[in-house]
């Protein structure tokens, strides 16, 4: 019985020794994102309906539900309900009033979940795509003990408004309707269920139907039109549909935003309210913020938003004669302003947050209950912007009559979710990077500066060299004063090995490159690779209308400089410090001044074409009934060190290197085919072509060039002579398979594909791997000397892999053991299974979620490459593939060094008296 | 008068030191002190050495060449000698680069390459004016003899793979063909 367990210990004890504790939680980083906070489901709630201790839930914009911890801002947990942002993007977040579930309802799904830990209680698939969720907050006898119970409206071809059991997740009644109407917004007083239907009118209008619903059996009681014939042009005027609050409302607005109308559901009554205007600028936005809960005082807010500034009227509903009136309003103030909404018993307070203070109120006078200045959110932004608040939700604490501290969770227009302890800052999650479509790594101009200069240094001739080297270090001296100044600091942070590794400028290491990421709202936001912890710059860059995409792509054209292409705008360049827009420089396309007339390919419906200079050079079209799944090029920037494989025996087998190389992909839907091809990208000939029958193309199949070698991967179906699996196959490129032969070209010094043909030599190697991989990158590194990592994406896992090259290397000996030169080349048998060894996972026990790319680029120390992967989950890391044979790791213990050296030179001192007496003693005395 | 006194209680030895008697010194001895008690003259080594001893007939000059044509023979032989004992240790060192096997090797040249510099210096007290010309073989045969040496050095180098002889040792030197042509994917 024993055994396993002390093999097993064995074993977790090996592995555990495996990582280096002292670099796994210090080189990489990792932000755990839940995207954009959506304001009508965030929500600060108590998990634990007996503690006062809440949590904050939102179902972000990435479609991720999460709870996170106000008082840290990590995230507690967090589901992933969708792999793909939807693009209308509707979602609801529910939790009832002391529940300790939450409920949420996306796409056609709704489903219960654990506020304490996120486990999942029920999920519920409806027959359409879902308008509403709300919870039923009544007591009507055939209320369980537990959960409450759950009102959902699904649109589609049958339309129908649901009743959840709250507990189970079954369906206690159905109404459906026949006709045209479209469903809009269910809600729910304490006795009747409202369901909100859109009436379209011949002429193109809408009008509000409003159906009463029995919450008990469901049948319709009652249903009116509340909104006159031409008042609303389409449903985006309705500003809200105040739900379970004591009295729900429907309220709308006129297409200029001048007149407010409001209705309690229920009644016929409309309350008309004229929208002053404050200045010449037309009022934009209406938003309506109502307590969500049942026994809560039935006032709600209304706020006004023009370009420049903002305000906010507060109304009072009577329940017993259901009439509203304007109680107060609050004045307007320039720029942005979010409201939120507190309870405290049956009180409410509404919190305003703007760009320089925090205010709460009642909802009963206008009397401030709590004031306090915000200096600043402790974001960065981009050189000019101001940063306003774009929505909020606030918990309010009252000790007696005032309001003691309000916390208050804030987007501001950064993408920043900031929480504000009354007016201070807590913390930040920089949210926006949950939505990066596009990164790139910069180097800073203060470090592409020190490497022109040792490069010039280094391919100069020596006597102008050396009188180089010296002027610069006669520059370096005028920064003398700075180091000394700093000296001590630095020696003492050197011995305790807490010194960080420096700012940006002083980055001999090239660790501090500037990660540039391009996010789907245009925003453009820069990190430090080397200090993570805190974002460098973070501004618009795109004006994005409503329902506008970008597919920007970025990159570094050289040192200190970003440039952003987009289909709109090509080749607007950036400041990689600083952010601010460089206007001088004119985008020079840079491939022309090398090659006289460059071949530009694409992919062009669904084939490939490729032209020089407006002329077809050719052209791809897949087979017929095959479709392009992907395509990778060489990396443009990928440096060789060295052109052959040296053998065992010393001989050389020559790499088949061509920069113009490219990885080709098409599968066949009918047949369950994916051909891998290798291209020519000059002359457009297939290199090498692979199909793979019985793929699972609902699978991802990714696939990676660099160097002479590829490897691609992809689902098998299980068929007659294989099981299904998840296969790597690993393929490297020969000029010749005969050793210390260099192909046909032999040592020419250049070659045109167009002229001679020359076809590579090919091993491939196919491995079964344990799970898919979502996407491959590769390390890379400055001179190319260092092995390479394959890095494979597993999103089942949420890891990333670092495969070594040589695992998945395709000459290892097949069905017979190395031979002595083999072994001396590193090459093992050949095991068609391939298992993640846990210490290739440099996520180490982290969960990186929605990883949609790498990007990697190489530092200035050849050993170490830098890793940045985005998609939801932001990580980062360095990895030296070949070890870090060029730096001095951090187990290296300078103090001890320098003690012994220490200890050393006191001892020699001590000694040589003693020494030298005893010398001269033994000449003198008999023993 | 201190004498007179001694006489009479003194030993004998004292007596005969401070008066030693002549007639005993004329008999036992040339020298007038008298031997010490217990001390026996040497006259059979007196017999002895009356038969001369044969005289030593220097060498003719042709006999003296012919030594040390010998002698410079059995000097330039020398290095062979060595080489099954170095081949040995060569053999046994392995051909990883070590500290040890590195330093053997490091030996290996310096033996032979130090006697070849100094090669007058060693023959020069066997050389005359009449051996000159045999000495040239005699000196030929030390530089073959150190070559061999020198080659079982050679051996072990390329052994360890430390010679540059095969086409990876030249491979940083190769350089990669250019392409003519650049082709760019746009991604669209």
């Amino acid at each position: 019985m024993r055994v396993p367990w002390i093999a097993a210990t064995f074993f977790l004890a090996r592995s555990a020794l495996a990582v280096f504790a002292d670099e796994a939680w210090n080189v990489d980083y990792h932000y755990a994102l839940l995207g954009l906070p959506k304001q009508s489901t965030s929500f600060f709630h108590q998990p634990n309906p007996s503690s006062r201790a809440s949590l904050i839930y939102t179902l972000s914009e990435e479609g991720v539900l999460g709870a996170v911890n106000p008082r840290d801002g990590s995230v507690v947990w967090r589901q992933l309900l969708l792999s793909e942002a939807l693009a209308y993007n509707v979602s609801f977040l529910r939790a009832g009033e002391g529940q300790d579930t939450v409920i949420s309802g996306i796409g056609s799904q709704v489903a219960a979940w654990s506020a304490a830990d996120g486990r999942q209680a029920w999920i519920l698939d409806t027959a359409g795509p879902l308008q509403d969720v709300e919870i039923l907050e009544l007591s009507d006898g055939r209320e369980t003990a537990g959960a409450k119970d759950a009102i959902a409206l699904s649109g589609g071809e049958h339309p129908a408004v649901v009743r959840i059991d709250g507990t189970s997740g079954a369906i206690k009644w159905q109404y459906q309707w026949d006709g045209v109407d479209q469903p809009y917004q269910v809600s729910a007083s304490t006795t009747e269920v409202f369901a909100i239907l859109l009436h379209k009118t011949l002429l193109g209008y809408v009008k509000l139907k409003v159906v009463s619903l029995d919450p008990v059996t469901g049948r319709k009681t009652d249903e009116h039109v509340v909104s006159s014939e031409n008042e609303l042009a389409s449903a985006e005027t309705i500003v809200s549909v105040g739900a379970n609050s004591a009295s729900p409302i429907v309220a709308w607005t006129n297409s200029a935003h001048s007149v407010l109308k409001v209705n309690i559901l229920g009644t016929k009554e409309i309350s008309s309210f004229n929208i002053e205007a404050h200045d010449s600028h037309a009022v934009e936005r209406v938003e309506i913020h109502a307590p969500y809960h049942t026994n809560s005082l039935s006032h709600f807010l209304v706020h006004y938003e023009t370009a420049t500034s903002h305000w906010a009227d507060v109304f009072h509903i009577d329940l017993k004669n259901s009439k509203i009136e304007k109680a107060y309003s609050l004045p307007k103030m320039t720029g942005k302003g979010a409201f939120s909404t507190g309870t405290s018993d049956a009180n409410v307070f509404f919190t305003r947050v703007t760009r320089d203070q925090v205010m709460t109120v009642s909802s009963a006078s206008h009397g401030v209950l709590g004031r306090w200045a915000v200096a600043g959110f402790g974001v960065a932004a981009g050189p000019g912007e101001s940063v306003e608040p774009v929505h909020a939700v606030s918990e309010v604490s009252i000790k007696g009559t005032s309001v003691s501290a309000v916390r208050s969770a804030v987007l501001l227009s950064t993408g920043d979710w900031v929480l504000l302890r009354d007016g201070s800052p807590v913390w930040n999650r920089p949210e926006v990077l949950a939505s990066t479509v596009s990164a790139t790594f910069a180097i800073p101009a203060e470090v592409q500066e020190f490497v022109q200069q040792l490069e010039a240094e280094a391919h100069g001739n020596p006597i102008s060299a050396y009188i180089h080297r010296v002027t610069r270090h006669l520059q370096d001296l005028q920064k003398l004063p700075a180091i000394m100044a700093s000296l001590p600091q630095r020696i003492v942070q050197g011995f305790l090995g807490t010194s960080a590794d420096g700012g940006i400028a002083s980055d001999s290491f090239g660790f501090h490159q500037i990660i540039a990421c391009a996010t789907r709202d245009g925003r453009l936001v820069a990190l430090d690779a080397g200090n993570p912890d805190k974002v460098l710059w973070n501004q618009q860059v795109a004006d994005l209308q409503l329902g506008q995409t970008w597919q920007p792509s970025v990159s570094s054209p050289e040192g200190g400089i970003i440039e952003i292409n987009s289909k709109a705008s090509a080749g607007v360049r950036y400041n990689a410090s600083t952010g601010e827009q460089l206007f001088s420089i004119l985008p020079i396309d840079e491939t022309a001044g090398e090659v006289a007339l460059p071949v530009k390919y694409a992919i062009h419906k669904g084939e490939l074409d490729a032209t020089v200079d407006t002329k077809m050079a050719w052209h791809f079209t897949p087979m017929s009934g095959e479709r392009i799944v992907s395509l990778v090029p060489r990396p443009v920037n990928d440096p060789v060190a060295s052109i052959g494989k040296v053998l065992g025996d010393r001989r050389v087998l020559y790499k088949y290197l061509d920069p113009n190389l490219a990885l080709l992909v098409t599968a066949n839907d009918v047949t369950k085919a994916a051909t891998f091809y290798v291209l020519n990208t000059i002359s457009g000939a297939i290199l090498y072509s692979n199909v793979h029958s019985g793929v699972d193309l609902g699978s991802p199949i990714s696939s990676m060039l660099s160097e002479n070698w590829f490897a691609y991967s992809f689902t098998a179906e299980a068929s007659a002579n294989s099981p299904k699996g998840h296969q790597l196959v690993a393929g490297e490129l020969f000029e010749s398979l005969v050793a210390n032969d260099r192909g046909p070209l032999s040592a020419s010094a250049n070659y045109s594909s167009m002229q001679t043909g020359t076809e590579p030599f090919t091993l491939a190697q196919t491995y079964q791997i344990p799970e898919p991989i979502s996407h491959m990158a590769v390390t890379r590194t400055r001179q190319g000397i260092t092995s390479r990592q394959l890095l494979a994406v597993l999103a089942d896992s949420s890891a990333i892999v670092g495969i070594p090259y040589g695992v998945i290397d395709p000459r290892r000996p097949v069905s017979r053991d190395p031979t002595k030169d083999e072994q001396m080349e590193g090459l093992v048998r050949y095991s068609p299974v391939l298992d993640f060894d846990p210490k290739w996972y440099l996520n180490h026990q982290r969960e990186i979620v929605g990883i949609k790319d790498v990007v990697t680029s190489p530092a200035l120390l050849e050993s170490t490459s830098l890793v940045f992967a985005y998609g939801l989950d932001v990580f980062g890391t360095r990895l030296s593939p070949s070890f870090s044979f060029d730096v001095l790791g951090k187990d290296f213990n300078k103090f001890q060094m320098l003690a012994t050296v220490a200890a050393l030179a006191v001892a020699t001192f001590v000694v040589a008296p003693l020494v030298a007496r005893k010398q001269v003693n033994a000449r003198w005395q008999f023993a | 008068m201190t004498t007179t006194q001694l006489t009479t209680s003194a030993p004998q030895w004292l007596h005969d030191m401070t008066s030693p008697s002549t007639a005993v010194i004329q008999q036992k001895s040339k020298t007038p002190i008298l031997d010490p008690p217990g001390f026996t003259a040497l006259q059979t080594k007196q017999q002895k050495s009356k038969t001369p001893a044969p005289v030593r007939k220097q060498p003719t000059p042709e006999e003296m060449d012919t030594l040390k044509l010998k002698k410079a023979w059995e000097l330039a032989l020398g290095p062979a000698k060595q080489l099954p004992m170095n081949a040995i240790g060569m053999y046994m060192t392995g051909n990883s680069l070590q500290i040890f096997s590195i330093m053997m090797v490091f030996m290996l040249f310096k033996g032979p390459i130090g006697a070849m510099f100094s090669i007058q210096q060693t023959f020069s007290r066997l050389e005359t004016e009449t051996n000159r010309g045999q000495m040239l073989l005699v000196k030929a045969a030390f530089v073959g003899c150190n070559l061999l040496a020198l080659a079982l050095g050679i051996w072990k180098v390329n052994g360890m793979g430390l010679l540059p002889t095969t086409r990876s040792d030249w491979l940083a030197w190769e350089t990669a063909r250019d392409p003519l042509e650049r082709a760019y994917f746009v991604p669209s």
